[in-house]
């Protein structure tokens, strides 16, 4: 008995290691958690429960010169989808795991959305793609639709409990209170790209979904506009919900900017172009659809107007561009609305380049004011197997460098061409450059293109793999002379080359940027004025060309259109032939020629002739900008 | 010898094991008003009127003689298969997280059977093994008494139960180490388990992927085991609990975020906050600290029981107080494990902490059971 009792000891000691053993091994294990990794858990805890929400900034308003308002924000009625929602979070769960066979059905996105989606006119897959958008921050609700008309939102309201998760938000979208106006100049906005958003600098702290300026100024003064985003750090519970704000930051509102632009200028020079563009077709040159139009003040490089046709509404990017509105704006039957037509084509200048063709003779003393040229119509100098034609075939007869600007004869600017050809040293190509051509003036907009200034090295390089088109020949020179051959410029350029002229030759750089209106307690940051390029053209030079400008509007090429002008104009027309087009028509001028503040560039594509098509837009523009009764006038112009 | 009220007192009265018992009593209506708050005052008070009905059994079991159970063998077993048995009855039974193991009467939850039925499964157990006096080695001994084991054990798992089967493992386990079984039994059953738990689960997923369908071991279940073996699996589903309980534990600390100032469980974080995840909230609201005075205390509780034990003047009372150490002490090494990551997620109460009648009830008539044995140690 005694062992018995014995065993039944030892039975117990046994039972009672065994409760102190399983008793050590929780106390070890909880002293490595709460102790040893205390910290650790602590902060895991803490990401647990605090999620960060980012509050965006308003965006900057823009205005013109006078404060006008261009672009301003206003409050949107916005129906978004509550990703946290229970029914919705399982879905979105079930689509982004990495088991597709587990991706919701087309009748499960169906069931869950029909009805909203047949009250917001959409479809039931349409509100899942902009609900299951990944690109969004996982706790921000996802806008569904922008703009929603009040009659669905009070629907949304009344029938609250038949659409869970549905909210209805205000939300700041871009208006524009002057329309279309100016639409290529402030550019648009829109959702930022996967390629925007990885080529953005992290600092400025852009998420997927942000809106942010996609083209012209909209994009150019992002940083400006853009602002700095608020945070609110929310403690959430296990299933994303909101429980309490824990701290939080303000958002600070982009900067306003005001810019160059007169707005009143802008509707003129808009109108102006559809003008010109009815013109032509009067003229019958039925394919003139599109133009541009630029004005600088030739004093400080501001541009008071600048104008695209055809234009697009920017209201369109609001929330989302459907994909068919997106192909109408890029289809080539649209003459591509997008482009900025004033700095981002280049077209050949033609007889506006003779301005500078001219100042480039006077200047190598290849020519002076009274020199005399013959001109005959037909031109053979290079030989009689290459005939030249002066766009008046019967010939201007005896006449003086002057009188050629005047009368834009080819024949007289054949002959400096040849001359500089024969000179070698390329001087053509140099003043061209001078005044900035075949580069970037250095607007601040995007896209600007640099244009093209053509000579042998340039020659000999496109033409790499044809070898017998290499060589650099007289044509090449005569032709740039009149402003053909492969001479490219944008609009901006041949107005800056105008207004360099009319400023005594300094290539002011062209900005749109006026001030950036200050925040509380700041400075307004004020655009300094610069020179983009000096031309270092003497005086005399410039006082030759500008007498034989004066000449151009008083009675040249351009007599018609500035008959009765009461502002003395110094201009020149331009008819740019392009292969298998209809002529493209110029007119690029300054104004007033006692002293030149406004320097105006129009072009209107296969428009016909400058002077019965490009002159009368500008003639209209330069009446705005003098305060002078705006006329359209109709004339004829045969030159180029 | 005159007995003096005090001596009579000490006789009837284990003093440690009540106040040990108290303590615990206290501490988890505590911590049940702190994992309840926003949850409504109503819980504390069930609770506490748990602890009250818990009262009944304790005073009835204590003044009960143990003794007489062991000639109630017949109505005891039938009582226990029927208790098992009864939440498969359709309509008694309530579905609740995968497994029907409440018994319900006209719509009204009543209680989980399977806890009372530790307490009977104690007393047949205690009667079977204690026919051997201290020596279970022949091959058939050994089997009779697993069979009633495994008996209770296949009824658990019908529910199915897995953890409160598991706890009816221990309980055997216990009782079988005080009742002599040699210890290669206790080997050769520990073998026959492992390889019949891996097997189990090669041969479920088989049988799942043969049938299509959920067959045999619950898939929750698989996974809750799996999730175990590695923690990572899944953190959003099965490894889910045991993550945000891990760091509501961890982040608690040395001292504790303070009484109901626990995010994670405030939050919504942890699951089953006020039952079975009850540790959870004290470590991280009391930390390590709270953590270590619990630790403590059941310490002392088992102590107590475990004195009382070998104060048995048989060895029927012995077992039966084997059997309420092992329950007791296999529910705190798998709940409070289950929190920290060292034991599979099974759904058993903390004893005298976690919220729940059922378990209340059946703990301190467990204590009365200990108690009966205490008050009668020296033979009446």
């Amino acid at each position: 008995m005694s062992t018995y009792r014995q065993e039944l000891k030892s039975r117990f000691a046994a039972l009672g290691i065994i409760v102190v053993i399983m008793l050590a091994s929780l106390f070890v294990r909880l002293w490595t958690m709460q102790v040893l990794q205390g910290d650790a858990y602590a902060a895991k805890a803490e990401n647990n429960r605090v999620r960060e929400i980012s509050i965006d900034a308003p965006r900057g308003e823009i205005y013109d010169r006078n404060g006008v308002a261009l672009v301003t924000n206003r409050a949107a009625l916005a129906v978004s989808v509550d990703p946290s929602e229970d029914t919705v979070r399982l879905l979105l769960i079930r689509s982004q795991n990495s088991d597709t066979a587990d991706d919701p059905t087309k009748s499960e996105i169906e069931e869950r959305f029909s009805p909203l989606a047949d009250l917001l006119g959409m479809t039931a897959s349409e509100v899942w793609e902009k609900v299951s958008d990944t690109r969004v921050e996982a706790l921000r609700s996802r806008v569904v639709a922008v703009d929603v008309p009040i009659d669905v939102v009070s629907q949304l309201a009344e029938r609250q409990t038949e659409f869970p998760a549905v909210e209805v938000d205000e939300i700041a979208v871009r208006e524009y209170p002057q329309g279309n106006l100016a639409a290529h100049v402030l550019g648009y906005t829109g959702e930022i790209s996967d390629k925007e958003f990885t080529e953005s600098d992290s600092s400025a702290g852009y998420e997927l979904g942000d809106i942010v300026g996609k083209t012209g100024i909209e994009a150019q003064y992002e940083n400006v506009l853009q602002g700095d985003k608020g945070w609110r750090r929310i403690e959430v519970n296990a299933s994303g919900k909101a429980q309490s704000v824990v701290s939080e930051q303000a958002a600070v509102p982009g900067r306003d900017i005001k810019l160059t632009l007169d707005i009143e200028v802008q509707r003129v020079a808009e109108k102006a172009l559809a003008d010109a563009i009815a013109e032509a077709h009067s003229q019958d040159f039925d394919d003139a659809k599109a133009g541009a139009a630029v004005v600088l003040d030739l004093t400080t490089g501001e541009v008071i107007a600048m104008a695209s046709a055809p234009t697009y509404d920017p209201s369109i990017f609001l929330g989302s561009i459907s994909t068919d509105q997106w192909e109408d704006l890029t289809d080539e039957a649209s003459e591509y609305p997008l482009t900025n037509r004033a700095i981002m084509s280049a077209y050949p200048p033609a007889s506006t380049f003779k301005a500078i063709t001219g100042l480039a003779g006077l200047e190598a003393g290849v020519t002076y004011e009274n020199k005399t040229y013959t001109c005959s119509g037909k031109w053979t100098e290079m030989g009689e197997q290459w005939p030249k034609w002066c766009w008046n075939h019967s010939g201007h007869g005896t006449i003086s460098f002057r009188s050629g600007i005047e009368q834009s004869c080819d024949v007289v600017f054949y002959e400096i061409g040849y001359e500089f050809y024969k000179r070698k040293e390329e001087e053509l190509q140099a003043m061209a450059r001078s005044f900035g051509l075949g580069s970037k003036l250095g607007i601040d907009l995007p896209g600007e293109v640099k244009g093209r200034v053509p000579d042998a090295e340039w020659k000999a390089d496109f033409n790499e793999d044809y070898p017998e088109y290499q060589m650099w020949l007289p044509g090449d020179t005569v032709n740039m002379a009149i402003g053909q051959g492969d001479l490219l410029t944008s609009p901006l350029q041949i107005a800056s080359v105008y207004g360099a002229i009319g400023n005594g030759g300094a290539v002011m750089m062209p900005h749109l940027m006026l001030e950036v209106l200050p925040g509380v307690g700041e400075e307004p940051t004020v655009y300094e004025p610069a020179v983009a390029y000096e031309t270092g053209v003497s005086e005399s030079s410039l006082a030759v060309m500008h007498r034989a400008l004066v000449d151009v509007t008083t009675e040249g090429t351009a007599l018609g259109v500035f008959r009765g002008f009461e502002v003395t104009v110094a201009g020149k027309t331009g008819t740019a032939q392009v292969a298998n087009k209809d002529d493209y028509a110029w007119f690029a001028a300054y104004a007033p020629a006692e002293d030149p503040k406004y320097a105006v560039a129009v072009i209107v594509e296969q428009g016909g002739h400058g002077g019965s098509v490009a002159g009368p837009a500008a003639r209209q523009i330069l009446s705005q900008l003098f305060g002078l009764e705006i006329e359209q006038v109709h004339t004829v112009d045969e030159s180029r | 010898m005159d007995k003096t009220p005090y001596t009579r007192f000490r006789n009837a009265v284990n003093l440690p094991l009540v106040i040990w018992t108290v303590a615990l009593l206290i501490y988890g209506s505590v911590m049940v008003s702190s994992a309840t708050t926003g949850m409504g005052s109503g819980m504390l008070t069930r609770q506490l009127v748990g602890i009250a009905v818990g009262l009944v059994p304790l005073v009835v079991a204590w003044v009960l003689d143990y003794k007489v159970l062991k000639h109630w063998m017949g109505p005891l077993l039938v009582g226990l298969c029927i208790l098992l048995i009864s939440p498969r009855i359709p309509g008694l039974g309530y579905e609740a997280g995968g497994a029907t193991s409440w018994l319900q009467l006209f719509g009204v939850r009543l209680f989980q059977p399977s806890e009372p039925a530790k307490l009977i499964f104690i007393a047949v157990m205690a009667a079977v093994v204690s026919e051997y006096k201290g020596r279970i080695d022949k091959p058939q001994d050994v089997l009779r008494v697993i069979s009633y084991m495994g008996l209770a054990l296949v009824l658990i798992l019908m529910q199915p139960d897995l953890g409160t089967g598991l706890v009816f493992v221990a309980i055997a386990a216990g009782m079988l180490l005080v009742g002599g079984m040699k210890g290669r039994w206790f080997l050769i059953f520990g073998l026959a388990a492992v390889v019949a738990v891996g097997g189990i689960l090669l041969l479920d997923t088989a049988l799942d992927n043969m049938a299509g369908e959920d067959v045999a071991l619950k898939d929750y279940q698989k996974d809750r085991l799996l999730v175990f073996i590695d923690n990572t699996r899944d953190p959003q589903g099965a490894g889910y609990n045991l993550a945000q309980s891990k760091i509501a534990v961890g982040s608690g600390g040395v001292s504790g975020k303070g009484l109901a100032a626990g995010t994670q469980s405030n939050l919504n974080f942890l699951p089953e906050r006020h039952t079975d995840f009850i540790f959870a909230v004290l470590g991280e609201e009391l930390g390590f600290t709270g953590a270590v005075l619990l630790l403590g205390l059941y310490l002392a509780l088992l102590i107590s029981a475990l004195a009382i034990s070998t104060s048995s003047r048989d060895l029927y009372g012995a077992l039966i107080c084997a059997g309420i150490i092992s329950m007791w002490s296999f529910q705190i090494l798998e709940n409070i494990g289950m929190t920290i990551g060292m034991m599979p997620i099974t759904g058993i109460p903390l004893p005298f902490m976690s919220f729940g009648s059922s378990a209340m009830v059946t703990n301190l008539g467990a204590v009365g059971m200990l108690l009966s044995v205490w008050s009668r140690r020296y033979g009446t």
